[in-house]
């Protein structure tokens, strides 16, 4: 029987599997393969070496660090700072993020007499001296800022506010109290507002993994070779040949 | 001692410890290269503002 042409898709996942482990590319320079790529490219893997290629690429990023369900792990992340990267079982960078992040929040919260994180249903276009700016941060930080966003809301549907307005929208008193009490209320704006930033980092990183791992994959693989003799990995064993 | 009776500037302090790691953690998964690219960006960090402050109260003394 002979040869037929090879389609496009088999050109594609030809190239993306023989470039991988010796790749300088943006996207390859991890010796991992995503097995959503191999899928993508609708090359017709047979079954066995389908399951051999899913042993040896069992992560679904490009990244060599194993994330899991990135977007469970992200939204964790976002839930509580560092949780995302417990469930990741990278549970000593988890901690490192909580307790920076919370630390800086609470911190900064306790600065603010508990006043300064709360969140107002406005028209940013309409009413821009009443946009709580600060609290698009202070979002972040996920469930410790979250009643902010309940209390305004049911204020906006005319409900009336829970546990003793706890995080709801002060009155102008108040605010006006504690604009003349010091500085040390904009300085726990700040904090809590950088520390929902943070998050955002956090977020990211439990997202799509450290920015800089593959510098460090490198660096393990050179490692290895170096104790083992030879850098090449399984993957160079692929070798894809056209259906007939 | 209340925080009110702290100088402003120490409030800095605070933050870059919270920053640079958290930073750094974000771009390495090693420790090892975590702590010294938190501690070379917390330098960063309190030299540029330190040397900013000298200037800025270098003019001010001249004018």
């Amino acid at each position: 029987m002979a040869l037929r042409e090879p389609p496009v898709a088999e050109h594609r996942a030809r190239r993306v599997i023989e470039r991988v482990p010796g790749s300088r590319s943006r996207w390859f320079d991890s010796p991992y393969v995503s097995l959503d790529l191999i899928n993508q490219t609708g090359f017709p893997l047979e079954s066995g070496r389908k399951t051999w290629a899913r042993s040896i690429t069992p992560r679904m990023s490009n990244t060599p660090v194993p994330l899991r369900n990135r977007h469970l792990a992200a939204l964790l992340a976002w839930m509580i700072p560092g949780l995302g990267h417990i469930y990741q079982k990278r549970t000593s960078k988890g901690i490192l993020y909580a307790v920076c992040i919370l630390t800086l929040y609470f911190l900064g919260f306790a600065f603010g007499q508990g006043k300064n994180v709360y969140w107002r249903w406005v028209n940013p276009l309409h009413s821009p001296d009443k946009f709580c700016l600060h609290y698009l941060g202070q979002f972040f930080v996920g469930l410790p800022a979250l009643p902010a966003l309940i209390q305004a809301t049911l204020v906006h549907y005319g409900f009336p506010t829970l546990l003793g307005g706890f995080m709801a929208e002060p009155s102008q008193n108040v605010i006006n109290g504690l604009n003349s009490s010091g500085r040390l209320v904009d300085v726990g704006t700040i904090y809590t507002t950088v520390a929902g930033l943070l998050n955002v980092l956090a977020i990211y990183d439990a997202l799509e993994g450290p920015a800089y791992a593959d510098l460090e994959a490198e660096e393990l693989e050179e490692n290895a070779a170096e104790t083992a003799g030879s850098s090449e990995t399984n993957l160079d064993r692929i070798k894809v040949e056209p259906t007939t | 001692m209340t925080f009110a009776m702290v100088s402003l500037y120490w409030y800095i302090l605070p933050l870059v410890i919270a920053i640079t790691p958290v930073y750094a953690a974000s771009r390495y998964e090693s420790w090892r290269l975590i702590w010294i690219h938190a501690a070379r960006l917390a330098g960063w960090i309190l030299g540029v503002l330190l040397v900013t402050t000298a200037i800025l109260l270098l003019c001010n003394t001249q004018s």
